[in-house]
């Protein structure tokens, strides 16, 4: 037990959340539901970014891609006569495919052009699911009638997002987990050690797509209706970059803070004209915050607090490694 | 024949604006080894300042450079000692962190406009708007060839800060090896707060042309940003000379691409994030580099 | 020739140009199976260029390599440390943030072992213990010492079990007590099964380990031998003129 402890510090407060989130429906209202759903949704897409960027440290901002693939898969499979929940294997599927569609050539980039490269892609295939025909245009698709129940709706996706806490945790430990962060900190003594850089980051790629896409799905299933606009938007690529980020990338409970965060300021961009319309500077203005005073996000802050992180750099170890 | 020479002349005017955009991004990137994401962000407002001269003050956007581009230099040493001073420098190419840095900034930035002068589309008319010249058969508008005369003039000028005067060699010397450059006297910090200014002076040039000949919102920059990435990496991202290819390039492959086959107007957007992407992963040393592969191919043993 | 005369590592006619730059021209050499054998030549000569050509992490521009048999040059540089032929970096490559531990445990999951699970974890401790890193394996690689900095990245090479282990420069920046530490670490590697090659400037190291040596200046092989006649070629001492080989160590 204590060295199930030593391994996973988090198990306790992932309990903890996974009780309440699981208990909410017996004691919460349906407003509450629904915003707990909404963050349920956010951690999903938090933490599945964080496998490839935050652990491997490939930024991708791009990512809304798959949350369209999964979200349009579901509605047009849907209203085809299947199942809602048969068509979720589906889009994972094709956003896994995607993944390594996109991932061949542009993984061969260094760290911020790869970035830059996934804006494009990004930006690409809203243009062009906008302009196709059977996407329904920018005028957007519903689900057919009879398929929404809250319920159901409810449980899938904390359940889905327990799931991705768990995997991401357990991937985190063992041997997949460590090759992405050799990855991060120096890809090319990574590879001298025999790690085959280009394959994992497929991997973490085409994992982090899937659970993605599966978010989509349940996404359009709770919402009904889909657009271009809602599952295809840079804006919501930016939110899934920025609640690691702000959480802090790279660890386990970062994007679960930041989920939690982002979805409380929807919540009050929603119940304000004035602060929505001032989206743009919230966001802008968090992440040159961060990036200024402590790009390691909350978790960064919160270990200098507990005395984990020095306050300032020590040059020393700059020094070591320049000698010989 | 005649098709051919009206569309490499129109190409050639496009170039002249594309360069201005892209020397912006890269005497920042050449100095810094920043990829400036702000750049869109500064163009738009320098568009948006430009329109609000000439809707209050009845300014003529070209004449109110003058204006606009010193306003926006000392804007970007602003800039530089606010946010871009504190960045930790790597030498292994941008970090991360300046990164998103830069693209927070972006967002702050077009917020602001839409603070400020709203969503709405805007558009500069001035008495020439509509006018065009003609030349060998061909039609070209006289704001085209009036921002390509201004770019041209920009560049130029550019030019010869960088050849002629000891700020523009410092900034040389930086930008191809920066610790030897400040062991030969030279104050990197400041050459890096002018560089950032003329960045930023030469994006506000850039939008401020754009808006005589485009309309905007706030949201603009971004197929722009994306083109003059394009251009300074198929410039190979330190050669001043390889940016103004890099602009002939992109300016020939687009303009021929809309004229000779039947890609939408829209999709033209596609063409400049595909060529990024296709160039970053098959020639990341830009022009220069497939030059070197070839030149090597020919001289070797 | 008697099968266990197959040298284990075929170095022939390797050249590698970077744009203008002609970094190895034509270098040919072989490496027998247990020996200890040195790269040496002037700064600049291209030493590490040839290491970096054996491991994958740079392309030749011609030439071959030959390793137990097997063509090298094309493949990645994790393919080539799966086969058993690593290297360690000349200005030390750690994982900062983290551990000691982690560090080699990188090189034990994915080098030519692959090892798991509980066989991992003791292999992990046996590399340690053998560097002489058991004390600092919980410590995070950025708070090291210059030498336990160089013997972790000795430790993560031998963690991936190669058969050819090449070290650049391991002795650099170490203090005379520590330069024994190492001549007899690598000793002990060689008397273990490994076959070791070296770029080294401490020419009494060189000269008090090697086999034999290669000398290498501007790309090219100027002498190939046994450490004492190499070192007295007058080609050799041309090239060093102006350094004090004597006076280095």
């Amino acid at each position: 037990m204590r060295a199930l402890l030593r391994r996973h510090p988090a198990l306790p407060a992932g309990l903890l959340f996974a009780a309440g989130l699981l208990l909410a429906p017996l004691l919460a209202e349906r407003g509450t539901l629904n915003d707990l759903w909404n963050m349920a949704f956010y951690v999903v897409l938090a933490s599945a970014w964080n496998l490839l960027g935050g652990f491997a440290g490939q930024v991708s901002l791009g990512y809304s891609a798959f949350v369209g693939i999964g979200a349009y898969t579901t509605v047009l499979l849907a209203n085809a006569g299947w199942s809602p929940w048969l068509t979720l294997p589906v889009g994972a599927a094709l956003a896994v495919a995607f993944s390594v569609m996109v991932g061949l050539p542009t993984f061969r980039l260094r760290g911020p052009y790869f970035t830059i490269a996934t804006i494009g892609v990004g930006e690409a295939v809203r243009v062009i699911a906008s302009g196709l025909e059977f996407t329904g245009g920018s005028s957007g698709l519903r689900m057919p009638p009879g398929t929404f129940d809250f319920s159901a709706n409810y449980y899938a996706m904390v359940g889905l997002a327990l799931a991705t806490l768990a995997l991401v945790a357990w991937l985190h430990q063992h041997a997949f987990g460590l090759a992405l962060e050799a990855i991060r900190q120096d890809i090319d003594a990574a590879e001298a050690l025999g790690v085959h850089s280009t394959w994992a980051k497929l991997q973490a790629h085409a994992l982090s797509a899937a659970l993605v896409a599966v978010g989509g799905g349940l996404f359009a299933t709770n919402f009904q209706y889909i657009s271009p606009g809602s599952v295809f938007d840079f804006r919501l690529s930016l939110t899934i970059v920025l609640m690691p980020i702000v959480g802090g990338m790279g660890t386990l409970v970062g994007p679960v803070l930041g989920a939690m965060l982002f979805s409380y300021l929807q919540i009050k961009l929603l119940a304000s004209p004035a602060l929505r319309d001032s989206y743009l500077f919230i966001y802008g203005g968090l992440l040159i915050v961060v990036m200024l005073f402590e790009p390691r996000g909350i978790v960064g802050l919160w270990e200098r607090l507990v005395g984990l992180r020095p306050w300032r750099r020590t040059p020393a170890v700059a020094e070591a490694t320049r000698a010989g | 024949m005649q098709k051919f020479v009206v569309v490499a002349l129109n190409s050639l005017l496009a170039a002249g604006l594309y360069a201005t955009m892209s020397y912006g991004l890269a005497v920042i990137y050449g100095v810094m080894r920043i990829i400036n994401l702000a750049h869109a962000g500064l163009m738009m407002l320098a568009a948006y300042a430009t329109y609000t001269l000439n809707d209050r003050f009845g300014l003529d956007p070209f004449v109110s450079l003058v204006v606009v581009a010193p306003a926006f230099f000392l804007f970007g040493l602003a800039l530089y000692a606010t946010f871009i001073r504190w960045l930790p420098r790597s030498s292994a190419g941008p970090s991360l962190q300046s990164l998103l840095l830069l693209f927070g900034l972006w967002l702050v930035l077009q917020n602001l406009a839409y603070a400020i002068w709203g969503g709405d589309t805007q558009s500069i008319l001035t008495p020439y708007t509509m006018q065009s010249v003609e030349v060998l058969g061909g039609r070209f508008g006289v704001p085209q060839i009036l921002v390509f005369m201004v770019s041209i003039l920009s560049l130029l000028a550019l030019n010869l800060v960088l050849r002629r005067t000891y700020l523009g060699k410092a900034i040389r010397a930086v930008t191809q090896n920066r610790d030897a450059a400040m062991l030969s006297g030279v104050n990197a910090g400041q050459i890096a707060a002018v560089a950032f200014g003329i960045g930023t002076a030469f994006a506000a040039i850039g939008g401020s042309m754009l808006s005589a000949l485009y309309a905007f919102t706030p949201d603009f920059g971004r197929s722009f940003l994306l083109k003059s990435f394009c251009i300074i990496v198929l410039g190979g991202m330190e050669s001043f000379t390889g940016v103004a290819l890099g602009a002939l390039v992109l300016a020939f492959i687009e303009n021929f691409a809309s004229a000779y086959t039947a890609i939408p107007g829209s999709f033209q957007d596609a063409i400049s994030f595909t060529l990024l992407v296709v160039v970053l992963v098959a020639a990341p040393g830009g022009l220069p580099g497939v030059w070197r592969m070839l030149d090597r191919r020919v001289v070797a043993r | 020739m008697p099968a266990d005369q197959t040298p284990i590592l075929g170095v022939r006619s390797v050249s590698k140009r970077f744009g203008g730059l002609l970094a190895l021209d034509a270098v040919s050499f072989e490496v027998q199976r247990g020996e200890i054998f040195s790269v040496i030549g002037p700064n600049g000569a291209g030493k590490t260029t040839l290491f970096s050509c054996l491991v994958g992490s740079v392309t030749p521009s011609s030439g071959s390599i030959r390793f137990r048999g097997e063509e090298l040059s094309g493949l990645r540089n994790d393919q080539i440390v799966t086969r058993g032929l690593v290297r360690t970096h000349q200005i030390v490559r750690p994982f900062r943030d983290m551990s000691v531990a982690d560090n080699v445990r990188v090189g034990v999951l994915y080098g030519r072992m692959r090892l798991r699970g509980p066989k991992a974890r003791e292999r992990v401790d046996e590399v340690l213990s053998r560097t002489q890193l058991t004390q600092r394996a919980q410590a995070k690689a950025g708070v090291l010492s210059i030498g336990e900095l160089k013997r972790l990245e000795i430790a993560r090479a031998l963690a991936t079990g190669p058969e050819v282990l090449c070290l650049d420069e391991v002795m650099g920046g170490l203090n005379p007590a520590e330069i024994q530490q190492a001549m007899a670490l690598v000793r002990a590697l060689r008397d273990g099964g490994l076959t070791i090659l070296m770029i080294e400037h401490h020419v009494h190291a060189v000269a008090g380990l090697s086999d034999r040596l290669v000398v290498l200046n501007f790309g090219k092989k100027i002498a190939e031998g046994r450490p004492a006649e190499a070192l007295r070629d007058p080609a050799v001492v041309a090239a060093y003129l102006g350094d004090e080989t004597g006076a280095r160590a």
